[in-house]
């Protein structure tokens, strides 16, 4: 085993497990997993979600970890060796990787920039700028909130549609860049200054989680919130798209597929047990879901009572200025019992409010859910504004994402230049740090792209089309290839050389029985979902309106998104047939085959 | 008063005409009391009359809006008349330090549809001519100059002392010459800048000093420890070279 002798390797089994946790514990536990909740009845969602733990995220990640601790390869070798047909699948990863590393690091800009801006005495998201005239707000934001406003026109200065194109925004390729050179430094040695870095980008978060835990459930109206999301609704199980967005966001949160935990496993010892590890991580990263939306109800509840307030204060304001009253005799408690007093008593001046009168309701604030970049950066900020020592709230906030962010990010770099640097050619020419640098540098230079007027909504495309269903392919490739075509059989083996003990019954079934039924499942529900929902659509922002209006992608936008499918997917059949036809010729050309056996190879 | 005295003068001036001498010492009395009575109708024909010039919705009124416990919360004063006096002493200054020239009084500023709301109209009329109202825009424009001086003289803010119609000019918003985040963009890079430096730097010498101690050969470093001098010390005994610091294999 002289070349694995030469593999970089984890200093301790926790550096593995904590990389593993930094990588799965990302944003989406933050911003997907709670909304998830909420739109599927509350504490009802969790039962279809522990169920595809158990039956699809744990065996798959037990089976990508076996496989990279196996072959010590990254994903295009690891595949390679398991089946020569096959390498295609590892080839899908590298791509689908690269693509999550192109718009990814834009999510970290945007966590600087946040965080940069946080350092005022009132922040800047807090109140509307004054127009040239000084005689109001800004119209956009004015139509808008203030916190939408410093989103769309001072981070992204978004244009109307995709089709409108912009100069770079420079501040966010100052930040742009300033994350990648985060990235280049943390990866710049290999294994060696990752597994230092992931002591605290996996740990970091749950401190900064904890305090705000602390914060919120002591927020005003934080209980609403809470309540609203622990209370069951059944009848939502009842419905397939729960279990279906359940497995989905099972698979995706723990990251399978794109080759990071195959790169990852690649550095472990021969003989360490990913078992446990494998059961320990996926766990953890659930808990750390049901924590996070545990402190983001907590949030919502605060944000929907003061807006709930806020809306009872200015019908207060409202009525007593039309009615002349004076400004004791109504309170906040007592608007509602007014409007019925004085609808009977002064019914024609009642009437003369007409629709300046607005209904306070606490139940539709706490329904509007939001997901995404809209949770993290407009309705959160839009809450910790108010929030009293709002400035060190915000800093906290934005260095938990970062963290976050920059920890899947390892896991999606690392995932690149494994494969990378395990190729021959490459690894002959240059050091790791030359191919680390110019993998960053590559990535930085096309992810400007995110950078410009239209960016998001090249950004949203990539982030809604790029990984979703090219990864449920390589998935099921992959649990068909280990199970059937490399065998049930020689897997067992395999493991039991490396942890000593047979494959339980537990994994044996999942693995190759129920995994890949569910993910066929998923596979043609997708399939189906995307065909019969029409020409693609994406949220565009409209400057006069103030809000976001549904717009269809022009055709050179939706053929980029097939291209974008296409490109990872057909990696597999592609390298099958080269595969397919180098063998043809070697097998007819004898002169070939004793070439081969006479030239050394550098194997 | 002006009004009156010209009534009586006038009335004065129709009675001498009727009756010279046999009436004069009769018509004395009658005077006097007809006097009197117009000296009291024009007490209430006065007011009447300012009440004519300030009304709801008056076309050169405007409306003013308090908030007193919005504002003050507990130290909320109570509105009487003695603060209304202040408000008129309050705009009449204003009106003074617009129209520099003009000697404004608290007579020029008519009040009038007080509510408990607090909110009341008011009308400003000229110092000449008491019949005469201020137009709108220059109302206007002496409340925008002094409106910082009227908002403290009642502890209020202009939220809670609205003059409805009159729109407050907001405060320019600060622009300093280098943006914070930008200082703290700069301090962050360069600590990231100089900490990647630092690790090329600290790995390019450790692999110089690995290649030098490996071509060389058995000089220097490795030959001064094969004679057993350490740091200019010459040790006694032979050094183990098994125990040589030579990770050419576990490079990365």
């Amino acid at each position: 085993m002289g070349k694995d002798a030469a593999r970089a390797e984890w200093d301790n089994p926790m550096q593995f497990v904590l990389a593993c946790v930094s990588y799965a514990v990302g944003l989406g536990n933050v911003w997907r997993f709670p909304y998830l909740c909420q739109m599927h009845g509350g504490g009802g969602f969790l039962i279809p979600y522990m169920l595809m733990l158990v039956l699809l995220g744990v065996p798959l990640f037990y089976m990508e970890l076996a496989i990279g601790q196996k072959m010590r390869l990254g994903s295009i070798g690891a595949w390679r060796a398991i089946s020569p047909y096959l390498g295609g699948v590892g080839m899908a990863s590298v791509v689908t990787s690269m693509y999550l590393c192109l718009y990814y690091n834009v999510i970290n800009a945007w966590s600087f920039w946040y965080l940069f801006h946080s350092f005022q005495s009132i922040l800047p998201w807090a109140e509307c700028p004054a127009n040239s005239n000084l005689t109001g707000p800004v119209e956009e934001c004015e139509r808008a909130t203030p916190t939408q406003y410093f989103f769309y026109r001072e981070t992204l200065d978004i244009s109307g549609s995709i089709e409108e194109n912009g100069g770079i925004h420079m501040g966010q390729a100052l930040c742009l860049l300033l994350a990648w050179i985060i990235v280049y430094l943390f990866i710049v040695k290999g294994v060696k200054s990752t597994g230092k870095v992931v002591y605290f980008t996996a740990t970091f978060p749950y401190l900064v989680l904890i305090i705000y835990l602390i914060r919120g459930v002591t927020l005003h109206g934080a209980i609403n919130g809470v309540k609203y999301m622990f209370t069951p609704k059944m009848e939502q199980l009842a419905k397939p798209t729960t279990w279906i967005n359940a497995a989905t966001q099972i698979f995706f949160s723990l990251g399978l597929g794109f080759g990071s935990l195959i790169a990852f496993a690649s550095y472990n010892q021969y003989n360490n047990n990913f078992e446990k590890q494998a059961i320990v991580v996926s766990m953890v990263n659930s808990g750390t879901s049901i924590f996070a939306s545990i402190v983001t109800f907590s949030i919502y509840g605060f944000k929907a009572t003061f807006n709930y307030e806020s809306c009872l204060e200015r019908v207060r304001l409202l009525l007593l200025n039309t009615f002349d009253l004076a400004e004791d005799t109504i309170s906040l408690e007592n608007v509602n019992h007014w409007i019925a007093e004085l609808n009977r008593t002064h019914p024609e001046q009642f009437a003369s409010l007409g629709g300046r009168l607005e209904t306070c309701d606490l139940e539709a604030e706490l329904d509007t859910a939001v997901e995404g970049t809209g949770l993290a950066f407009i309705v959160y900020s839009e809450a910790i504004k108010n929030m009293p020592v709002s400035q060190l709230w915000s800093v906290l906030y934005f260095i938990m994402l970062l963290l976050l962010g920059m920890g899947s990010m390892l896991g999606n770099v690392i995932a690149v230049i494994t494969p990378l640097s395990d190729l021959k050619f490459i690894s002959h020419y240059m050091s790791t740090k030359t191919l680390n640098g110019l993998v960053c540098l590559f990535c930085l230079l096309l992810g400007l792209g995110f950078t410009t007027r239209s960016g998001n909504y090249w950004f949203t495309m990539f982030n809604d089309y790029g990984a979703t269903f090219s990864l449920l392919f390589i998935v099921l490739i992959e649990v068909i290839t280990v199970c059937y075509i490399y065998g049930i059989k020689r897997f067992e083996k395999d493991v039991e050389d490396m942890l000593g003990h047979r494959l339980n019954w537990y994994w044996k079934i999942m693995l190759a029985g129920v995994s890949p039924i569910l993910l066929i499942a998923l596979f043609i529900f997708y399939i189906v979902n995307y065909i019969q929902g029409g020409t693609p659509t994406y949220q565009a922002w409209n400057k006069e309106l103030g809000k976001s209006v549904v717009t269809e992608y022009p055709p050179y936008a939706q053929a980029f998104i097939g291209l974008l499918l296409a490109s990872s997917v057909c990696c597999i059949p592609l390298t099958a047939l080269y595969t397919y036809c180098k063998k043809r010729n070697l097998a007819s050309g004898k002169r070939e085959r004793t070439v081969s056996t006479i030239t050394p190879r550098q194997s | 008063m002006h009004c009156c005295s010209h009534i009586i003068l006038l009335f004065g001036q129709a009675i001498c005409t009727v009756g010279d001498n046999c009436y004069r010492a009769v018509t004395f009395l009658k005077e006097g009391m007809l006097v009197w009575i117009l000296f009291l109708l024009c007490q209430v024909g006065a007011p009447a009359l300012a009440q004519d010039l300030c009304q709801r919705d008056a076309p050169n009124g405007y409306k003013v809006r308090i908030s007193l416990k919005t504002a003050l919360g507990e130290d909320a004063y109570e509105w009487n008349q003695s603060e209304m006096f202040f408000f008129q002493a309050t705009m009449a200054f204003a009106m003074r330090r617009h129209f520099q020239m003009e000697t404004y009084n608290v007579d020029n500023i008519i009040l009038c549809v007080q509510t408990s709301r607090v909110s009341f109209w008011f009308v400003v009329t000229s110092p000449d001519n008491t019949t005469m109202l201020i137009p709108k825009a220059d109302v206007e424009k002496a409340v925008r100059m002094s409106r910082h001086r009227i908002n403290n003289a009642f502890l209020l803010s202009d939220r809670t002392l609205e003059f409805l119609g009159i729109y407050p000019t907001l405060a320019a918003t600060v622009n300093p010459d280098t943006p914070p985040w930008l200082i703290v963009f700069g301090v962050v890079i360069g600590a990231v800048c100089a900490g990647i430096i630092a690790l090329l730097v600290s790995s390019l010498l450790q692999k110089r000093r690995k290649e030098k101690g490996m071509t060389e050969d058995g000089q220097d470093e490795e030959d001064m420890q094969v004679k057993g001098v350490e740091n200019g010390i010459n040790l006694d005994g032979t050094y183990n070279r098994g125990f040589t610091d030579d990770d050419r294999f576990t490079k990365l």
